[in-house]
């Protein structure tokens, strides 16, 4: 399997008569664009709003952050599946994407319909938050889009993060034809046999216990080929997910974040180097009963097996009983001998405890992302009361629902506490340290 | 010397050069200036701090009258009113590690700051480990001037009030501590090459030292079920309809109490479940499922259990911490202990 991937570079977004990419400079017609959007007669709210990196600028609820790339050459369809998009196999031919921004589904849609759902993302695009996430590096066109709230909380997911898509779309079609001014090739050639086989297992949160009917309906969550019910483990070639087969959010993990990976991108680019990078095994959590949980370990570590593993790479989008499915994936990995390392944010390690909800001695080589309840670097106290500054301007909802039953309403552009951190997909340097 | 901070340094008997195991129960001996290591110390120290008094104590006298040896050393650092203690090192000897460490605390309960070196494994760090900075050093005093090096650095640093950084940066044993940080390569990086080590075997550490939880001894059978008072508690979110007590939906900040003396079951009607990590609807339509009152009540007739305590406990799991869910479920326990509780059901979702 052998991916091109393209990249446009985008410098500046503007606002213009039409929609096309020059020079690194990103034009668009925003009137066309939202017409298309608003064609969706589940649509009852869209406008485009831009925001740079350094701006005192906070975008508030954010869902999704989507990179538009678009498949030039080859089988399927970018970000394949969800949202009743094409399901064939990705991961061969030529993508293009536009480097250096993202489309922000900015939306007050809840993601789940579990009890006392919310939303409790946002990005600021200068100040201490904006410098811990990757995404405030990026020019960031925000799509504001609601749903008619009469639709149930699967139909309004589904159309505000269509919209988000579409629009995506649109602006990578911009580069259909042009050559990319930057390549990359992706394929896992033949390497050096002495080279050790590294298997990739990113664990994915599946929403199927916050739903009602217990399908594949999409939730503000990740979906694979569209799927975001709990599946077996599912080996994947790392151009599938190159080209979004495994999109849509998580907490503070976007698409983005996904089609972006930097594990992947670091086993990838050192695949012939210093590793044999021997695929993608990606795990589904939160099953209900222990036994089920086992057996989904159990076969994980059967698949790296079979995919001749000598190691593995584990992570996972954060959570809580979803980690008794993580750390004993990377107990049953070792025990199959394959020499596993874990990827994960920390507990608040208030009291002296364990940082880890179910520290196993077999989790011996651990990267530490972030330590919960800390809030941001230099922060003082517990996140909940350190306070990120003011921000000049808002982009989404001036308002924002908070407390114990999210019914305090609180200025989103005044101080504000930080939202939950975490770095699933490997990006920062945070760590957590010994004193 | 004007400026120099003023520090007092601990040694054992045979470092003090009193003598070995024979001399081992003296008493705590105070001399002035450095005495044997202590001259080391004093030139590790420079202009920057002066050795001006030497406390000696045997190994024996410290672990056999240790109460006497404290108060001893107490009142010699209120005489000699040091910025900063230094003990030992004391390398594998387990005793005079024992003694470093409950000198380093005594001088920190006097708000002096105290720093000691020891091997990892001397039950000076087993025992005090996680109050006290030392230096971890190798079993033997070849590795004398290497630690006091080290030691007088962090005196120094400590004596003149600065904070002190990561265990790892500063070069003592970490206690423990975990705190937000930053590393130099990115996450991914680090965790391909810590798997590149691990499959070839090179040496590698761990970014979360192995923490086994704590391991919590069942409590013995209840001997007579049917005598016996049956507690229910649920982590599912049980709140009464319309979440009156404004209970949060995760990472609870408390538990709530609800006498259910006089129901028979719990009615959707009357209760409902307000939980962040599951579809509720479903024991909205029946909250037995998160807290078996109804059957519980059906065992009771049955005269399989005595009777169901009157007081249930209920909040969200969702999302807490350890740290938190160990204070809750210990005062739930005590809780359930004062009443006289024989057994309780944890219904977890």
């Amino acid at each position: 399997m052998r991916l091109e991937l393209g990249s446009f570079p985008v410098t500046d977004i503007v606002f213009g008569a039409r929609t096309r990419w020059q020079d690194s400079v990103l034009e668009i017609d925003a009137r066309a664009l939202l017409e298309e959007m608003r064609s969706d007669p589940r649509i009852t709210r869209a406008e485009l709003e831009l925001a740079r990196p350094g701006e005192s600028v906070r975008i508030w609820p954010v869902r999704d952050a989507v990179e538009p790339r678009i498949k030039v050459e080859g089988p399927g369809v970018a970000y394949p599946g969800i949202c009743g998009r094409a399901i064939d196999t990705v991961g061969q031919g030529r993508t293009h994407r536009l480097a250096g921004m993202s489309v922000v589904e900015v939306s007050e849609v809840l993601p789940h319909d579990a009890g006392g759902d919310y939303n409790s993302i946002f990005y600021d695009m200068s100040g201490p938050w904006a410098e811990m996430i990757p995404m405030s590096k990026l020019l960031n066109l925000c799509l504001l889009v609601e749903a008619d709230p009469a639709l149930t909380i699967i139909d309004q997911n589904d159309a505000v993060h269509r919209a988000t898509l579409k629009l995506a779309d649109r602006l990578a079609a911009t580069t259909v034809g042009l050559e990319p001014p930057q390549r990359e090739v992706f394929e896992l050639g033949p390497v050096d046999p002495a080279l050790p086989k590294v298997v990739y297992i990113p664990c994915l949160h599946s929403a199927q216990a916050m739903s009602g009917n217990g399908s594949n309906g999409f939730f503000c969550t990740t979906a694979t080929y569209g799927l975001s019910m709990l599946t077996p483990p599912w080996p994947m070639h790392p151009n599938e997910i190159l080209d979004g087969a495994i999109t849509g959010p998580y907490r503070i993990a976007t698409s983005w974040h996904l089609a972006n990976n930097r594990i992947l991108l670091e086993l990838y680019r050192r695949h012939g180097v210093d590793l044999n990078f021997a695929g993608v095994i990606a795990v589904r959590t939160e099953w209900t009963t222990m036994e089920e949980k086992e057996l989904m370990c159990l076969q994980t570590a059967k698949v790296a097996q079979m995919l001749g593993a000598q190691g593995a790479i584990v992570a996972w989008d954060a959570g809580g009983n979803e980690f008794l499915e993580v750390v004993h994936t990377v107990r049953a990995c070792q025990r199959a001998g394959i020499k596993t390392v874990l990827l994960t944010s920390e507990d608040d390690p208030t009291g002296g405890a364990p940082t880890l909800l179910e520290p196993l001695p077999e989790a011996d080589a651990v990267v530490s992302t972030f330590i919960g309840g800390s809030g941001y670097p230099g922060g003082s106290g517990p996140a909940s009361s350190q306070m990120l500054p003011a921000m000049a301007r808002v982009i989404g909802s001036p308002t924002r629902l908070v407390g114990a039953v999210r019914d305090e309403v609180i200025d989103v552009a005044g101080p504000m506490p930080p939202p939950r951190y975490n770095d699933t997909y490997g990006f920062g340097r945070y760590s957590g340290v010994e004193y | 010397m004007s400026g120099a901070l003023r520090v007092v340094h601990f040694v054992n008997q045979f470092f003090g050069g009193v003598g070995g195991e024979e001399a081992a129960n003296i008493p705590l001996e105070v001399r002035e200036g450095p005495v044997g290591p202590g001259r080391l110390l004093q030139q590790a120290l420079g202009e920057g701090g002066s050795v001006v008094t030497t406390l000696v104590g045997g190994d024996n006298y410290f672990s056999e009258r240790k109460e006497e040896a404290l108060a001893s050393v107490t009142a010699a650092l209120r005489s000699a009113k040091p910025d900063v203690v230094v003990a030992g090192p004391a390398f594998d000897a387990g005793r005079y590690g024992l003694a470093c460490g409950e000198v380093c605390k005594a001088a920190q309960a006097l708000g002096i700051p105290a720093v000691t070196g020891m091997h990892p494994e001397n039950p000076g760090i087993l025992s005090h480990g996680q109050q006290i900075i030392a230096v971890g050093t190798g079993s033997t005093p070849v590795e004398m001037p290497a630690a006091l090096q080290a030691m007088a650095r962090l005196a120094l640093k400590l004596g003149g009030s600065q904070e002190l950084g990561p265990a790892a940066e500063e070069g003592y044993l970490p206690r423990g501590i975990r705190r937000l940080g930053a590393r130099e390569a990115p996450a991914a990086t680090r965790a391909v090459d810590m798997a590149l080590a691990k499959i070839s075997g090179k040496p590698w550490m761990s970014e979360v030292p192995v923490h086994l939880p704590d391991r919590v001894a069942p409590a013995a059978p209840v001997a007579n079920l049917k005598d016996a008072t049956i507690a229910l508690v649920t982590t599912g979110g049980l709140v009464r309809r319309g979440n009156p007590d404004r209970q949060s939906s995760g990472n609870p900040t408390r538990y709530y109490r609800h006498s259910v003396v006089e129901l028979e079951s719990l009615s959707g009607k009357d209760w409902e479940a307000y939980h962040g990590g599951y579809f509720n609807a479903i024991v909205n339509s029946n909250p037995n499922y998160i807290l078996p009152l109804s059957f519980m009540r059906v065992l009771e007739r049955e005269g399989v259990v005595g009777r169901t305590h009157q007081w249930i406990h209920a909040m969200p799991g969702v999302g807490t911490p350890v740290a938190k869910s160990r204070r809750f479920g210990e005062d739930i326990a005590r809780d359930l202990k004062e009443d006289g509780v024989d057994g309780a059901l944890l219904v977890a979702t």
